[in-house]
Protein backbone atom coordinates (compact mmCIF):
# COMPACT_ATOMS: atom_id res chain seq x y z
CA UNK A 1 0.00 0.00 0.00
CA UNK A 2 2.83 2.33 0.91
CA UNK A 3 4.46 1.48 -2.40
CA UNK A 4 1.42 2.63 -4.34
CA UNK A 5 1.56 5.96 -2.54
CA UNK A 6 5.27 6.32 -3.26
CA UNK A 7 4.66 5.48 -6.94
CA UNK A 8 2.00 8.15 -7.17
CA UNK A 9 4.35 10.75 -5.73
CA UNK A 10 7.02 9.69 -8.22
CA UNK A 11 4.54 10.14 -11.08
CA UNK A 12 3.56 13.53 -9.67
CA UNK A 13 7.22 14.47 -9.62
CA UNK A 14 7.29 13.74 -13.35
CA UNK A 15 4.38 16.14 -13.84
CA UNK A 16 1.56 13.58 -14.05
CA UNK A 17 -1.65 15.43 -13.16
CA UNK A 18 -3.81 12.33 -13.26
CA UNK A 19 -1.58 10.73 -10.65
CA UNK A 20 -2.16 13.80 -8.54
CA UNK A 21 -5.95 13.35 -8.78
CA UNK A 22 -5.63 9.72 -7.63
CA UNK A 23 -3.24 10.77 -4.88
CA UNK A 24 -5.72 13.39 -3.72
CA UNK A 25 -8.64 10.96 -3.64
CA UNK A 26 -6.54 8.57 -1.62
CA UNK A 27 -5.09 10.87 1.03
CA UNK A 28 -7.46 13.85 1.31
CA UNK A 29 -10.05 11.82 3.27
CA UNK A 30 -7.29 10.80 5.71
CA UNK A 31 -5.74 14.20 6.34
CA UNK A 32 -8.92 16.29 6.17
CA UNK A 33 -10.33 15.03 9.51
CA UNK A 34 -6.91 15.61 11.10
CA UNK A 35 -6.77 19.19 9.82
CA UNK A 36 -10.35 19.81 10.86
CA UNK A 37 -9.66 18.48 14.33
CA UNK A 38 -6.80 20.97 14.70
CA UNK A 39 -8.27 24.11 13.10
CA UNK A 40 -11.92 23.31 13.94
CA UNK A 41 -13.47 25.55 11.25
CA UNK A 42 -14.46 23.76 8.07
CA UNK A 43 -13.60 26.75 5.87
CA UNK A 44 -10.13 27.02 7.43
CA UNK A 45 -9.65 23.27 7.11
CA UNK A 46 -10.48 23.46 3.39
CA UNK A 47 -7.91 26.24 2.92
CA UNK A 48 -5.24 24.28 4.73
CA UNK A 49 -6.08 21.12 2.81
CA UNK A 50 -5.65 22.93 -0.49
CA UNK A 51 -2.35 24.42 0.63
CA UNK A 52 -1.08 21.02 1.79
CA UNK A 53 -1.86 19.27 -1.49
CA UNK A 54 -0.51 22.14 -3.54
CA UNK A 55 2.77 21.87 -1.64
CA UNK A 56 2.77 18.11 -2.13
CA UNK A 57 2.59 18.64 -5.89
CA UNK A 58 5.34 21.26 -5.72
CA UNK A 59 7.60 19.21 -3.43
CA UNK A 60 6.95 15.80 -5.01
CA UNK A 61 10.42 15.73 -6.65
CA UNK A 62 12.00 16.02 -3.20
CA UNK A 63 10.09 13.03 -1.74
CA UNK A 64 12.33 10.14 -0.72
CA UNK A 65 10.51 6.85 -0.15
CA UNK A 66 13.42 5.62 1.98
CA UNK A 67 12.62 8.29 4.54
CA UNK A 68 9.00 7.31 5.08
CA UNK A 69 5.67 6.38 3.50
CA UNK A 70 3.72 8.81 1.35
CA UNK A 71 1.01 8.70 3.97
CA UNK A 72 3.37 9.80 6.77
CA UNK A 73 4.74 12.47 4.40
CA UNK A 74 1.22 13.88 3.96
CA UNK A 75 0.09 13.51 7.57
CA UNK A 76 3.20 15.30 8.88
CA UNK A 77 2.69 18.06 6.32
CA UNK A 78 -1.01 18.42 7.14
CA UNK A 79 -0.41 18.56 10.88
CA UNK A 80 2.36 21.17 10.50
CA UNK A 81 0.30 23.44 8.24
CA UNK A 82 -2.80 23.13 10.43
CA UNK A 83 -0.77 24.07 13.51
CA UNK A 84 0.79 27.00 11.60
CA UNK A 85 -2.73 28.18 10.92
CA UNK A 86 -3.92 28.07 14.54
CA UNK A 87 -0.67 29.61 15.78
CA UNK A 88 -1.09 32.50 13.36
CA UNK A 89 -4.66 32.99 14.57
CA UNK A 90 -3.48 32.79 18.15
CA UNK A 91 -0.78 35.42 17.50
CA UNK A 92 -3.32 37.72 15.90
CA UNK A 93 -5.67 37.48 18.84
CA UNK A 94 -2.66 37.88 21.16
CA UNK A 95 -3.74 35.05 23.39
CA UNK A 96 -0.89 32.94 24.54
CA UNK A 97 -3.15 30.27 25.91
CA UNK A 98 -4.42 27.74 23.41
CA UNK A 99 -7.97 26.49 23.68
CA UNK A 100 -8.07 23.19 25.43
CA UNK A 101 -8.79 20.31 23.15
CA UNK A 102 -12.21 18.79 23.75
CA UNK A 103 -10.64 15.44 24.44
CA UNK A 104 -8.31 16.90 27.03
CA UNK A 105 -10.92 19.12 28.60
CA UNK A 106 -13.32 16.24 28.91
CA UNK A 107 -10.79 14.06 30.63
CA UNK A 108 -11.48 14.12 34.37
CA UNK A 109 -8.29 13.90 36.36
CA UNK A 110 -9.79 12.23 39.43
CA UNK A 111 -10.80 8.97 37.83
CA UNK A 112 -9.58 7.91 34.43
CA UNK A 113 -12.35 6.05 32.64
CA UNK A 114 -11.20 3.24 30.46
CA UNK A 115 -10.24 3.85 26.89
CA UNK A 116 -13.44 2.62 25.28
CA UNK A 117 -15.64 4.72 27.56
CA UNK A 118 -13.54 7.77 26.86
CA UNK A 119 -13.76 7.26 23.12
CA UNK A 120 -17.47 6.67 23.33
CA UNK A 121 -17.88 9.83 25.39
CA UNK A 122 -16.19 11.78 22.62
CA UNK A 123 -18.31 10.06 20.03
CA UNK A 124 -15.28 8.77 18.18
CA UNK A 125 -13.86 5.37 17.52
CA UNK A 126 -11.22 4.14 19.89
CA UNK A 127 -7.73 4.81 18.60
CA UNK A 128 -4.27 3.79 19.64
CA UNK A 129 -4.04 7.06 21.54
CA UNK A 130 -6.85 6.01 23.83
CA UNK A 131 -4.81 3.02 24.93
CA UNK A 132 -2.21 5.28 26.50
CA UNK A 133 -2.14 6.12 30.20
CA UNK A 134 -4.08 9.33 30.75
CA UNK A 135 -1.06 11.49 31.66
CA UNK A 136 0.78 10.44 28.48
CA UNK A 137 -2.24 10.83 26.21
CA UNK A 138 -2.82 14.32 27.57
CA UNK A 139 0.66 15.68 26.77
CA UNK A 140 0.67 14.15 23.29
CA UNK A 141 -2.73 15.66 22.50
CA UNK A 142 -1.66 19.09 23.77
CA UNK A 143 1.46 18.94 21.62
CA UNK A 144 0.21 17.24 18.49
CA UNK A 145 -3.35 18.56 18.20
CA UNK A 146 -3.27 21.83 20.14
CA UNK A 147 0.22 22.80 18.96
CA UNK A 148 1.55 23.66 22.40
CA UNK A 149 5.30 23.53 22.93
CA UNK A 150 6.87 21.63 25.80
CA UNK A 151 7.27 24.88 27.77
CA UNK A 152 3.63 25.81 27.22
CA UNK A 153 2.49 22.35 28.23
CA UNK A 154 4.56 22.52 31.41
CA UNK A 155 2.98 25.86 32.26
CA UNK A 156 -0.50 24.65 31.41
CA UNK A 157 -0.26 21.49 33.48
CA UNK A 158 1.87 23.08 36.19
CA UNK A 159 4.37 20.27 35.83
CA UNK A 160 8.15 20.48 35.59
CA UNK A 161 9.44 20.57 32.02
CA UNK A 162 11.38 17.34 32.58
CA UNK A 163 8.19 15.53 33.54
CA UNK A 164 6.42 16.75 30.43
CA UNK A 165 9.24 15.60 28.18
CA UNK A 166 9.41 12.20 29.82
CA UNK A 167 5.65 11.73 29.45
CA UNK A 168 5.83 12.63 25.78
CA UNK A 169 8.62 10.18 25.24
CA UNK A 170 6.95 7.32 27.09
CA UNK A 171 3.63 8.07 25.41
CA UNK A 172 5.12 8.09 21.95
CA UNK A 173 7.06 4.89 22.61
CA UNK A 174 3.84 3.25 23.76
CA UNK A 175 1.95 4.59 20.76
CA UNK A 176 4.54 3.09 18.45
CA UNK A 177 4.21 -0.27 20.18
CA UNK A 178 0.41 -0.23 20.06
CA UNK A 179 0.41 0.72 16.39
CA UNK A 180 2.97 -1.94 15.58
CA UNK A 181 1.01 -4.58 17.47
CA UNK A 182 -2.29 -3.72 15.80
CA UNK A 183 -0.99 -3.53 12.22
CA UNK B 1 27.22 13.72 26.23
CA UNK B 2 25.64 10.27 26.08
CA UNK B 3 22.78 9.69 23.68
CA UNK B 4 19.96 9.16 26.16
CA UNK B 5 18.86 12.83 26.47
CA UNK B 6 18.54 13.04 22.69
CA UNK B 7 15.98 10.24 22.71
CA UNK B 8 13.69 12.37 24.84
CA UNK B 9 14.34 15.37 22.61
CA UNK B 10 13.60 13.26 19.51
CA UNK B 11 10.19 12.20 20.85
CA UNK B 12 9.28 15.77 21.77
CA UNK B 13 10.48 16.94 18.36
CA UNK B 14 8.36 14.27 16.66
CA UNK B 15 5.16 15.72 18.14
CA UNK B 16 6.33 19.23 17.24
CA UNK B 17 6.67 20.44 20.83
CA UNK B 18 10.40 21.01 21.14
CA UNK B 19 11.22 24.67 21.69
CA UNK B 20 13.95 27.01 22.91
CA UNK B 21 17.50 25.83 23.43
CA UNK B 22 16.42 22.18 23.37
CA UNK B 23 15.27 22.55 19.81
CA UNK B 24 18.45 24.31 18.74
CA UNK B 25 20.53 21.58 20.39
CA UNK B 26 18.52 18.78 18.84
CA UNK B 27 18.52 20.23 15.33
CA UNK B 28 22.30 20.62 15.61
CA UNK B 29 22.55 16.98 16.70
CA UNK B 30 20.35 15.90 13.80
CA UNK B 31 22.28 18.00 11.30
CA UNK B 32 25.48 16.31 12.44
CA UNK B 33 23.86 13.01 11.37
CA UNK B 34 22.29 10.54 13.81
CA UNK B 35 20.78 7.31 12.53
CA UNK B 36 19.14 6.51 15.87
CA UNK B 37 17.24 9.80 16.04
CA UNK B 38 16.40 9.65 12.33
CA UNK B 39 14.84 6.23 12.93
CA UNK B 40 12.91 7.49 15.97
CA UNK B 41 11.50 10.39 13.97
CA UNK B 42 10.63 8.13 11.04
CA UNK B 43 8.86 5.54 13.20
CA UNK B 44 7.03 8.24 15.13
CA UNK B 45 5.79 9.85 11.93
CA UNK B 46 4.55 6.47 10.71
CA UNK B 47 2.78 5.79 14.02
CA UNK B 48 1.12 9.22 13.95
CA UNK B 49 0.07 8.59 10.33
CA UNK B 50 -1.47 5.26 11.33
CA UNK B 51 -3.27 7.09 14.12
CA UNK B 52 -4.68 9.57 11.59
CA UNK B 53 -5.81 6.72 9.36
CA UNK B 54 -7.52 4.93 12.23
CA UNK B 55 -10.10 7.73 12.47
CA UNK B 56 -13.10 7.58 10.13
CA UNK B 57 -12.23 9.10 6.75
CA UNK B 58 -13.99 12.30 5.74
CA UNK B 59 -14.60 13.48 2.21
CA UNK B 60 -13.53 17.13 1.96
CA UNK B 61 -15.64 19.71 0.10
CA UNK B 62 -15.40 18.97 -3.66
CA UNK B 63 -14.50 22.61 -4.32
CA UNK B 64 -11.03 21.96 -2.91
CA UNK B 65 -10.16 19.33 -5.48
CA UNK B 66 -11.70 21.35 -8.33
CA UNK B 67 -9.71 24.38 -7.42
CA UNK B 68 -6.48 22.37 -7.10
CA UNK B 69 -6.95 20.75 -10.49
CA UNK B 70 -7.65 24.13 -12.09
CA UNK B 71 -4.51 25.54 -10.51
CA UNK B 72 -2.50 22.57 -11.72
CA UNK B 73 -3.77 22.94 -15.27
CA UNK B 74 -2.47 26.48 -15.55
CA UNK B 75 1.00 25.82 -14.21
CA UNK B 76 3.93 23.65 -15.06
CA UNK B 77 5.99 22.99 -11.98
CA UNK B 78 9.58 24.15 -12.31
CA UNK B 79 12.04 21.48 -13.30
CA UNK B 80 9.47 19.18 -14.92
CA UNK B 81 8.42 18.56 -18.45
CA UNK B 82 11.94 18.66 -19.81
CA UNK B 83 10.86 17.52 -23.30
CA UNK B 84 11.26 20.49 -25.63
CA UNK B 85 7.91 21.66 -26.86
CA UNK B 86 7.39 21.81 -30.64
CA UNK B 87 7.76 25.41 -31.66
CA UNK B 88 5.34 26.57 -34.34
CA UNK B 89 7.19 28.04 -37.26
CA UNK B 90 4.22 28.22 -39.59
CA UNK B 91 5.04 31.78 -40.46
CA UNK B 92 8.27 30.55 -42.04
CA UNK B 93 6.52 28.28 -44.50
CA UNK B 94 7.33 29.34 -48.01
CA UNK B 95 10.35 31.37 -46.99
CA UNK B 96 13.81 30.65 -48.22
CA UNK B 97 15.46 27.56 -46.71
CA UNK B 98 18.36 29.58 -45.34
CA UNK B 99 15.99 31.93 -43.56
CA UNK B 100 14.14 28.99 -42.03
CA UNK B 101 17.37 27.46 -40.89
CA UNK B 102 18.62 30.73 -39.43
CA UNK B 103 15.30 31.44 -37.71
CA UNK B 104 15.08 27.92 -36.33
CA UNK B 105 18.63 28.19 -35.07
CA UNK B 106 17.94 31.55 -33.40
CA UNK B 107 14.69 30.26 -31.94
CA UNK B 108 16.29 27.18 -30.47
CA UNK B 109 19.22 29.21 -29.23
CA UNK B 110 17.00 31.78 -27.52
CA UNK B 111 14.78 29.08 -26.07
CA UNK B 112 17.78 27.17 -24.76
CA UNK B 113 19.13 30.33 -23.16
CA UNK B 114 15.76 30.99 -21.56
CA UNK B 115 15.51 27.50 -20.22
CA UNK B 116 19.01 27.67 -18.78
CA UNK B 117 18.18 31.00 -17.21
CA UNK B 118 14.91 29.68 -15.82
CA UNK B 119 16.79 26.78 -14.30
CA UNK B 120 19.23 29.18 -12.62
CA UNK B 121 16.34 31.30 -11.37
CA UNK B 122 14.54 28.26 -9.99
CA UNK B 123 17.67 27.17 -8.14
CA UNK B 124 18.23 30.67 -6.80
CA UNK B 125 14.62 30.84 -5.70
CA UNK B 126 14.88 27.49 -3.93
CA UNK B 127 18.09 28.59 -2.19
CA UNK B 128 16.44 31.84 -1.16
CA UNK B 129 13.44 30.01 0.19
CA UNK B 130 15.62 27.71 2.26
CA UNK B 131 17.49 30.72 3.62
CA UNK B 132 14.33 32.61 4.49
CA UNK B 133 12.90 29.52 6.15
CA UNK B 134 16.07 29.06 8.16
CA UNK B 135 16.12 32.72 9.19
CA UNK B 136 12.46 32.57 10.09
CA UNK B 137 13.08 29.53 12.27
CA UNK B 138 15.95 31.34 14.02
CA UNK B 139 13.77 34.40 14.57
CA UNK B 140 10.95 32.26 15.90
CA UNK B 141 13.36 30.73 18.40
CA UNK B 142 14.53 34.15 19.48
CA UNK B 143 10.99 35.46 19.87
CA UNK B 144 10.05 32.33 21.83
CA UNK B 145 12.94 32.94 24.24
CA UNK B 146 12.01 36.59 24.75
CA UNK B 147 8.33 35.81 25.12
CA UNK B 148 9.02 33.10 27.66
CA UNK B 149 11.41 35.39 29.54
CA UNK B 150 8.76 38.11 29.69
CA UNK B 151 6.16 35.60 30.84
CA UNK B 152 8.58 34.48 33.52
CA UNK B 153 9.13 38.08 34.66
CA UNK B 154 5.41 38.42 35.32
CA UNK B 155 5.74 35.75 37.98
CA UNK B 156 6.28 37.42 41.37
CA UNK B 157 8.61 34.56 42.32
CA UNK B 158 11.00 35.38 39.48
CA UNK B 159 14.16 37.26 40.34
CA UNK B 160 16.71 39.07 38.22
CA UNK B 161 20.36 38.44 39.03
CA UNK B 162 23.19 40.58 37.64
CA UNK B 163 26.35 38.91 36.34
CA UNK B 164 29.64 40.82 36.19
CA UNK B 165 32.64 40.25 33.94
CA UNK B 166 35.59 38.49 35.57
CA UNK B 167 39.30 38.36 34.79
CA UNK B 168 40.13 39.42 31.27
CA UNK B 169 36.54 40.48 30.43
CA UNK B 170 35.58 43.26 32.86
CA UNK B 171 33.23 44.78 30.25
CA UNK B 172 31.13 41.61 29.93
CA UNK B 173 27.70 41.78 31.52
CA UNK B 174 24.85 39.40 32.06
CA UNK B 175 21.41 39.07 33.60
CA UNK B 176 19.71 35.93 34.78
CA UNK B 177 15.96 35.80 35.06
CA UNK B 178 15.45 32.99 37.51
CA UNK B 179 12.42 31.18 38.81
CA UNK B 180 12.98 28.70 41.66
CA UNK B 181 10.84 25.97 40.11
CA UNK B 182 10.62 26.81 36.40
CA UNK B 183 14.30 27.64 35.76
CA UNK B 184 15.04 30.70 33.69
CA UNK B 185 17.12 32.48 31.07
CA UNK B 186 20.52 34.08 30.96
CA UNK B 187 21.23 37.04 28.69
CA UNK B 188 24.84 38.09 28.21
CA UNK B 189 26.55 40.93 26.33
CA UNK B 190 30.09 42.04 25.51
CA UNK B 191 31.61 38.57 25.64
CA UNK B 192 34.19 37.77 22.97
CA UNK B 193 33.42 34.82 20.67
CA UNK B 194 34.68 31.59 22.19
CA UNK B 195 37.87 30.28 20.51
CA UNK B 196 37.36 27.35 18.08
CA UNK B 197 36.40 24.17 19.90
CA UNK B 198 35.35 26.12 23.00
CA UNK B 199 32.02 27.32 24.33
CA UNK B 200 30.69 29.13 27.34
CA UNK B 201 29.15 27.01 30.06
CA UNK B 202 26.74 28.21 32.70
CA UNK B 203 26.80 26.90 36.28
CA UNK B 204 24.28 27.08 39.07
CA UNK B 205 25.90 26.97 42.49
CA UNK B 206 23.95 26.19 45.64
CA UNK B 207 25.19 24.45 48.74
CA UNK B 208 26.73 21.56 46.84
CA UNK B 209 29.16 21.41 43.91
CA UNK B 210 28.44 23.65 40.87
CA UNK B 211 25.83 22.13 38.54
CA UNK B 212 26.27 22.43 34.76
CA UNK B 213 23.39 24.44 33.25
CA UNK B 214 24.16 24.23 29.56
CA UNK B 215 26.68 25.50 27.01
CA UNK B 216 26.13 28.40 24.66
CA UNK B 217 27.89 30.52 22.07
CA UNK B 218 27.69 34.29 21.65
CA UNK B 219 26.77 35.90 18.33
CA UNK B 220 28.96 38.27 16.33
CA UNK B 221 27.96 41.18 18.56
CA UNK B 222 28.96 39.31 21.72
CA UNK B 223 25.43 38.57 22.88
CA UNK B 224 23.63 35.37 23.79
CA UNK B 225 20.32 34.25 25.25
CA UNK B 226 20.23 30.82 26.81
CA UNK B 227 17.55 28.79 28.55
CA UNK B 228 18.40 27.44 32.00
CA UNK B 229 16.66 24.25 33.07
CA UNK B 230 15.28 24.19 36.61
CA UNK B 231 17.59 22.81 39.28
CA UNK B 232 16.63 19.29 40.33
CA UNK B 233 14.42 19.30 43.40
CA UNK B 234 14.13 23.09 43.22
CA UNK B 235 17.23 23.54 45.41
CA UNK B 236 18.11 27.22 45.90
CA UNK B 237 20.78 28.72 43.66
CA UNK B 238 23.13 31.18 45.35
CA UNK B 239 25.53 31.99 42.53
CA UNK B 240 25.37 31.86 38.73
CA UNK B 241 28.69 31.68 36.92
CA UNK B 242 29.91 31.30 33.33
CA UNK B 243 33.21 29.63 32.43
CA UNK B 244 34.98 28.95 29.16
CA UNK B 245 35.05 25.21 28.48
CA UNK B 246 35.37 22.74 25.66
CA UNK B 247 32.54 22.89 23.14
CA UNK B 248 30.76 19.78 24.40
CA UNK B 249 30.61 21.08 27.98
CA UNK B 250 32.07 19.53 31.12
CA UNK B 251 30.56 18.22 34.37
CA UNK B 252 32.84 20.27 36.65
CA UNK B 253 34.12 23.77 35.87
CA UNK B 254 37.72 23.65 34.63
CA UNK B 255 38.23 26.72 32.46
CA UNK B 256 38.53 30.38 33.42
CA UNK B 257 35.48 32.15 34.89
CA UNK B 258 34.22 34.96 32.65
CA UNK B 259 31.00 36.01 34.40
CA UNK B 260 29.64 35.55 37.89
CA UNK B 261 26.89 36.90 40.12
CA UNK B 262 27.75 38.53 43.45
CA UNK B 263 27.71 36.11 46.36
Amino acid sequence: MATIGADLVRQMAAGDREAFAVFYDRYAPVVFPLILRIVRERADASDVLQEVFWEAWRDAPAYDAARGSAEAWMVTRARTRAIDRIRATRRRSETFVAPLDDGVAAAPSESAPDAAERAAARGTVMTALDRLPEAQREVIELAYYAGLTQTEIAERLKQPLGTVKTRIRLGLERLREVVKASS
Amino acid sequence: MNHEPYETLAATYAVGALDGQDRIDFERHLAAGCDVCEATLRESAEALATLARSRPPMIPPPAVKDSLLRRLATTTPVGRDVRPRPRPIVWAAGAVAAVIAAAAFTGTYVAARYEAQLGVMARELAALRTRVEREEAALREEVAIYRNAVDLLRDPQAQVVTLRGQGPNPAATGRVIWHPTNGGYVFVANLPSAPPGKAYELWTIGDAAPQPAGVFQVDASGRAAHRIAPVEGGKPVKVFAVTLETEAGVQQPQGPMVLASAK
